[in-house]
Parts: C-alpha cells; sequence; structure tokens
C-alpha cells in the first residue's frame, strides 16, 4: 500500500529597507530512495526571479535563488507530491548473536566506513560529565538499545518551542531539559556516537495526522546504522520508529549540514519571516 | 684566504656549534661561494650599506608589502631583504628538487585516498584521527574527483639544513602557499643591486615561475573545456599577500578578481565584465576553504562566491588547491610522511623529515612533558608560525603554562627535537656588520596533470632577530636571493 502526500512550504520575507543584493538556497525537495518516490517539485518566488536546481556538498537536491534586482519583499512558495510505501518499520530480522554486531562496531573498517557519522560536532558534543545519561547494555542487541534511547531521550527532554533555537548547544538541552525536534535529535545522535553507533541527523517533513509533535515546520529525526541490517529511524521527538508519515530531505551530521534555507542577504535593519508548511496525505 | 682580507667579513663571528652555510669547520670558505666572497670584499661596509638602501628603495618602488595580523596597528611593512644571496649547488639542489616532487606526488595522492576509499587508515599506516579530529577534513570533499586528479597543486614545503649538513622537511604548505613573489622580486632587486655578480655564476633564472603555473593549471581544465580561462581570486587589497596575488595574475597574463566580481548560474562561474559575464574554468584561489562559498561554509563569509562549491562537485571548474588540502598539511599528518611516501611510492623518502612526538600518544606524551626544555612545541593546526614554543627559551612558569595547554588537548601539539637551523651570513642594521643567522628554504612545487615543475630557487628566509629559529615573515623575519646554479 502506498501513500501520495501534498506538502506545501512557504516562506515570506520582509526588510526594513531595501535589499540590493541577496541569495538563498533552499534545502527542502523530499529525497527519492526506497520508501520515497515520484517526486514532483513546484517552486516559486514572488520576484520571478530564476530558481536554480541543483546540489549542496552532500550531493542533496537545493534550490537556489538570486534576485538580481532591488526589493523589499519576497515570497517562497513550493510544493512537493511524493508518493511514500508503507513500511512496516520492524521488518528486519535481528540476528540471533548481538555480540557480533557489538564487535563489528569495533572493527576499523566499519569506523572507517561510518567515520562521518561517528565523530561529534559542535552541536552533538555532549558536555562533560554526562557520559552516564544513558547506559547501554550489552545483553540486548543493538536495535534494543536504541528503542530504549529513543523512548530516554523522549522521556528526558519536554516538547516547547521557543525555548532554544538552532545554535542551542547541548549543554544547554541537558540541563533545562526543553527543547524541539532538532534539540531531540542531537541528543539522540550524541549518545548513540558516544556508543560507536553510526548515528545521522535527518531533516524532512512529518504528516501530523496522528497528533505527532513536529510544530508544523520542518522535522528532523535520526537514522542509526545497525550493523547487518541498515540505517533505521527513529524520531525521539515521539518516540516512534520513522514510518510512512515520515518524508525525508537530507541527512547530515548535525542541523547545521541539513539548514532548511540559507540566506546571505544584504540589508541593514530589521527583517521579519513568516514561514509555513503543510503535509497533507491521500491514500492510493 | 682568509678573512682578515675581506673587508666586509672582517669581524664575522663563527659560532663553531652552528652548521655555517659559507665557512667550514676550520673557517675556509666554502668552493661555491668564493667568487661571490671575493666579489663582495672588494666593496666596503660604507658600500654595502648604499647598495643595501637601493636595494630595499626597490621593493617600496615596487610596492611589495606586508602586514602582520594581531599588531595593534596593522601597517604596511617591507619584507627586509639581505643582499647577500644563498648559493645552491647542482647536487644539492637535485636532492630537495626530486625530494619536494616525491612529497607533493604523495601527499597529493593520501589527499586522493583520504577523499576516497581511506586505504591508508584501514591498513593501519595512519590513525583514523587524523582525519576525524582535523579541522580540515571537509566531508563535502568525499567522492570528489578534482579535475586531473590533483589536489595540491601548488605545495610550499619548508627544508632546512640541519647541523649534520643533511636537508629535512620542517612543514608542507599545501594550502595556499605564499612567498614566490618575494622569490622573483629578490632576484629583481639583487641584480638592480649588484648585476656584476650575475655574469660569474651560471644561475638558473626564477622568472619562468608564472608561465610554468599557468601551464600546468590549465593542464587540470575541467573536462569539456578547450581554451581554458583562469583567473587569481583574492580576498582584497587589506589581506596580508595582495601583494603577490596580484603580482602572480599580472605575470600569468590572468584576471585579478575578488568574490564579488563572480557569480555562478546553473552551476557554472561566470566573471562580470563591461563586455557581459565571461565563463570561468579554472580558479587560483587565495581564500581559504572555510570563506569559499558562504552557502556552503562560512555563511558569513562576504569574500566568497555563492555557489561556487556546487559548480567545482559538479565538475565545472578547478580550484587550486583543491579545498580540504589543509588537512594534509596538519603537523600531525606530517610525522607520518615517511610511512605515507613509502605507502603510496614504494619508494623511500629523499627529504628527511624531524622526529616528531605526538601528544595524543600517552607515551610520548609523558616523554614530551618531561623534556619539554629540549623540545619545539608546534599546535598542529596553526600556520604562520604562530602558537610556536621552543622549550629552552622558556621561563619557569611559561614552560608550566605551555604543560598546562599541552595536558588540555594533547592531540592539538606535536613536539620536535629543536633542530639547528643552518646560519648564513645576513647583513644587520643595528650593529653595521655581517652576523649569523639562522635560515631555511621555502620550495615551490606544482602538480598538473602527468607532469611536474620545482621553482630552481625558493625563498631562502632568515630569522633576523639575534638566536631565533623561526624565520615566518608574520615573526619578523627577512630574506634572501637564492641561487640554483647549473653547474659547479
Amino acid at each position: 500500500m502506498s501513500l501520495e502526500y501534498t506538502i506545501t512550504y512557504s516562506t515570506k520575507n520582509t526588510y526594513e529597507n531595501i535589499v540590493h543584493s541577496a541569495h538563498w538556497q533552499f534545502l527542502i525537495i523530499p529525497e527519492t530512495n526506497e520508501t520515497q518516490d515520484f517526486v514532483t517539485t513546484n517552486f516559486s518566488n514572488s520576484l520571478a526571479a530564476i530558481n536554480e536546481f541543483s546540489i549542496n556538498g552532500y550531493g542533496f537536491n537545493t534550490i537556489r535563488v538570486n534576485p538580481r534586482k532591488a526589493f523589499q519583499e519576497i515570497t517562497f512558495t513550493a510544493e512537493f507530491k511524493v508518493v511514500k510505501k508503507e513500511i512496516n518499520p520492524f521488518k528486519f530480522n535481528l540476528s540471533d548473536n548481538s555480540k557480533l554486531d557489538y564487535q563489528e562496531l569495533d572493527s576499523l573498517n566499519f569506523k572507517v566506513d561510518f567515520e562521518q557519522y561517528l565523530k561529534n560536532t559542535p552541536f552533538t558534543t555532549l558536555p562533560d560529565g554526562t557520559n552516564g545519561l544513558f547506559q547501554l547494555d550489552y545483553s540486548k542487541s543493538i536495535f534494543e538499545n536504541l528503542t530504549n534511547l529513543n523512548q530516554w531521550t523522549y522521556n528526558h527532554i519536554y516538547f516547547k518551542v521557543d525555548v532554544t533555537n538552532v545554535h542551542t548547544i547541548l549543554e544547554d538541552i541537558i540541563t533545562k531539559r526543553h527543547g524541539v525536534c532538532q534539540d531531540f535529535a542531537h541528543l539522540f545522535c550524541a549518545i548513540a556516537r558516544a556508543y560507536q553507533i553510526p548515528a545521522r541527523y535527518v531533516s524532512g517533513y512529518l504528516h501530523q495526522g496522528n497528533g505527532y509533535f513536529g510544530d508544523s515546520q520542518m522535522h528532523a529525526w535520526v537514522e542509526t546504522y545497525i550493523p547487518n541490517v541498515g540505517w533505521v529511524g527513529f524520531d525521539p521527538t515521539n518516540n516512534i520508529l520513522v514510518a510512512a508519515d515520515h518524508i525525508k530531505v537530507c541527512h547530515g551530521k548535525d542541523y547545521q549540514d541539513c539548514a532548511p534555507l540559507k540566506g546571505i542577504v544584504y540589508s541593514e535593519g530589521q527583517n521579519e519571516t513568516q514561514y509555513s508548511v503543510q503535509v497533507i496525505s491521500q491514500q492510493q | 684566504m682568509t678573512n682578515i682580507e675581506n673587508k666586509i667579513f672582517s669581524a664575522y663571528q663563527r659560532d663553531s656549534a652552528l652548521y655555517d652555510e659559507i665557512f667550514d669547520e676550520d673557517g675556509t670558505i666554502k668552493q661555491v661561494y668564493q667568487k661571490l666572497f671575493n666579489l663582495y670584499g672588494e666593496h666596503t661596509i660604507e658600500d654595502y650599506v648604499k647598495l643595501n638602501s637601493k636595494a630595499k628603495s626597490s621593493f617600496f618602488n615596487q610596492g611589495i608589502t606586508f602586514q602582520v595580523y594581531g599588531d595593534k596597528e596593522t601597517k604596511e611593512k617591507i619584507f627586509p631583504f639581505d643582499l647577500f644571496p644563498r648559493i645552491i649547488d647542482p647536487e644539492e639542489w637535485e636532492v630537495i628538487e626530486k625530494g619536494s616532487i616525491q612529497r607533493s606526488k604523495a601527499l597529493n595522492l593520501f589527499l586522493w585516498d583520504i577523499y576516497h576509499d581511506k586505504n591508508i587508515i584501514r591498513d593501519g599506516i595512519v590513525p583514523m584521527d587524523l582525519i576525524s579530529s582535523s579541522v580540515n577534513y571537509l566531508d563535502q570533499m568525499n567522492g570528489i574527483d578534482p579535475p586531473g586528479g590533483i589536489y595540491n597543486h601548488i605545495s610550499g614545503i619548508d627544508v632546512i639544513k640541519h647541523k649534520d649538513g643533511k636537508y629535512y622537511v620542517l612543514e608542507d604548505n599545501i594550502r595556499c602557499p605564499s612567498g614566490v613573489s618575494y622569490v622573483i622580486c629578490n632576484r629583481t632587486a639583487l641584480k638592480r643591486a649588484l648585476f656584476g655578480v650575475f655574469n660569474h655564476y651560471q644561475t638558473y633564472s626564477v622568472t619562468n615561475y608564472a608561465e610554468n603555473l599557468l601551464d600546468l593549471l590549465e593542464s587540470v581544465k575541467p573536462k569539456g573545456v578547450d581554451i581554458p580561462n583562469c583567473v587569481v581570486i583574492t580576498p582584497g587589497m587589506y589581506n596580508s599577500a595582495f601583494y603577490e596575488h596580484s603580482y602572480l595574475a599580472k605575470t600569468m597574463g590572468v584576471e585579478l578578481v575578488e568574490g564579488r566580481d563572480l557569480f555562478v548560474e546553473n552551476d557554472f562561474v561566470y566573471m562580470k565584465t563591461i563586455k557581459g559575464p565571461e565563463k570561468v574554468d579554472i580558479i587560483y584561489r587565495r581564500i581559504d576553504d572555510q570563506f569559499l562559498d558562504p552557502l556552503e561554509f562560512k555563511s558569513d563569509s562576504a569574500i566568497g562566491v555563492p555557489g561556487l562549491f556546487a559548480a567545482y562537485k559538479k565538475g565545472n571548474v578547478t580550484l587550486a588547491n583543491a579545498p580540504g588540502t589543509g588537512v594534509a598539511d596538519d603537523k600531525a599528518v606530517y610525522t607520518y610522511m615517511p610511512q605515507i611516501i613509502k605507502y603510496y611510492l614504494g619508494e623511500e623518502p629523499i627529504l628527511n623529515n624531524v622526529h616528531t612526538y605526538h601528544c595524543s600518544r600517552p607515551d610520548e606524551l609523558k616523554y614530551v612533558l618531561e623534556h619539554i626544555h629540549e623540545l619545539v612545541i608546534k599546535p598542529v593546526d596553526e600556520a604562520g608560525g604562530y602558537g610556536i614554543s621552543i622549550g629552552n627559551r622558556l621561563t619557569k612558569s611559561e614552560i608550566e603554562l605551555v604543560k598546562a595547554q599541552i595536558k588540555a588537548s594533547p592531540r592539538k601539539y606535536v613536539a620536535q627535537p629543536i633542530m639547528s637551523l643552518s646560519v648564513h651570513p645576513t647583513y644587520i642594521d643595528e650593529t653595521e656588520e655581517f652576523e649569523q643567522r639562522h635560515v631555511d628554504l621555502r620550495t615551490f612545487t606544482v602538480l598538473g596533470k602527468d607532469k611536474e615543475f620545482v621553482l630552481k630557487g625558493g625563498l631562502t628566509r632568515v630569522a633576523l632577530k639575534k638566536g631565533n629559529l623561526i624565520v615566518n615573515s608574520s615573526q619578523g623575519g627577512g630574506s634572501k636571493d637564492t641561487w640554483v646554479l647549473k653547474n659547479k
């Protein structure tokens, strides 16, 4: 069975003074992968500037806009259609001998293969003295441990908007214990990596028909690599496994690699941004 | 021939503990310097002072200046120039040249490997730490094939001559090594001041650098380009090496641009001209990785070109040097150079490496902390001589401070025995005499597709402060013209 989603993304930027030069890069197009297909993109801006479809440094699809004229207000509107396969997130065989899986994590080739998702970044560095925050139970499989970590993260942080921002580091999140989806994802990544389990930050959209937290903006979750299984998605903001409601855009080491919008605007004075995301599903 | 007969060297004092490049241990002048010694000896110190100021004014007239960061006031300075040249005989030069090519090629293969399969790490030759904890490793470069397979198009390899008379490499600079314009300007200044001395020696020209550089850069043009358009990009006139950027663009016969002169459209790079956009295929960039493209790296970079990295990733433009080369001139990588050369080339290193202690290894850290007074401590990721501590020059409290810094972040530091750089007679303004001063040599190697070029000469840098071992221009060093002889 498959689901068709229509995602509408729009943002309106208003500037106090005239802007003479600006560049934007959007990282918002759903990727095509095993569970996501037939992605169509409709993108426009109110200044009728050229929309350049390109890639970022990690090969994910981007749209760059550089209006070559002065303006004070610009609106971007995007509509994506995605067909998503309904998948059973538990549809894999856990190995009988999880000891071998832990040994695999320790092998040099494994560490080299997943080097990028094992190292810490400023957003995924655990503060000193927090190593024991979450204990791994080596008698259980990696998957079970990560499921527990998912739940632990969900319980440890209270979802609250406007208390953190895209620059918040883990120290603040761990002590204040609240944040939004990217904070949940950063904390999960940091702990998984501390145990040598490759973890990557994922940016995308969440269909909220089921009452999930996703703050009607873009959503963030985590993918971890389990030996002999592959990449498995966890959504610690909602304490669920990633399933058909999650529409992936890109992944990276942390938010920095996945920022949905990067803008370089040469202007003085105040500016205001309005932003909305809507995900609608039609069962097929 | 003894010193006494020579007027300008009459007061030259030799410290027998140091390796003097022109005098043997017993005070005899070395053969290659014999003629030069006699020619300079015809002058008095007064003559020399006049010639010296003539040469200096030639630098001012050409506008060859630089700035030092970190000073309270930044002001233009001229790079102090010494009129007494350094001579390298053909046999010695052959070693330096072959060694520089060997190192540059090995570094290029190392870079290809660590941005592709990473076999050198899988095979246990170097630790994974070299990439995973290096701030200069660019994840975005993974899997990218740079045009022509070249990463470090331009390498500046710093060598010194130790007490044992052998050459040792101190550093490999493969980000944006600077200094080549001084090599050429030093030659010009010396020719203006003392043209006659060149009649007595068969010296290789250094003015062919720019044409060779352009030729080799053009050999790594992007696929599908027939006649490539090359530019030099500079951070702007306030950069310490701006003179060099403009000099290189001028002598290569290409445009000197700033970020705002370029733009990216549909993943191709264009230059704004009064006749409309002109496509750019090769960029000799003199701006750091993090400033290249504000959409990919530091978003507050006002000197980069938005979209440049996407154009590079798609293979539509050559960047020289490639982004991410900085990981290989990390001083921790330096310590593995003998193994890196053997691994990729199956050869023994031609140039020696200075033994290095890694503070990240517990037993070596212990040694470093115990023997700090005999060692030079270097941060692994700083360039230009910043942050270097020389153990026997530190006070007790400074030693404690350095120890604390090392203990706080061992991965950040390496230590080496204090090398005794050779000395060269250098005219000192304050004493109005020639005195022994430590020198090193920066060589310039250019790699192209299946060919390479080493500038026959290089920048001999002089530490002007008595006893000082740090020769970087940012640390108050000067320089000398460097002659590579065609025959003895």
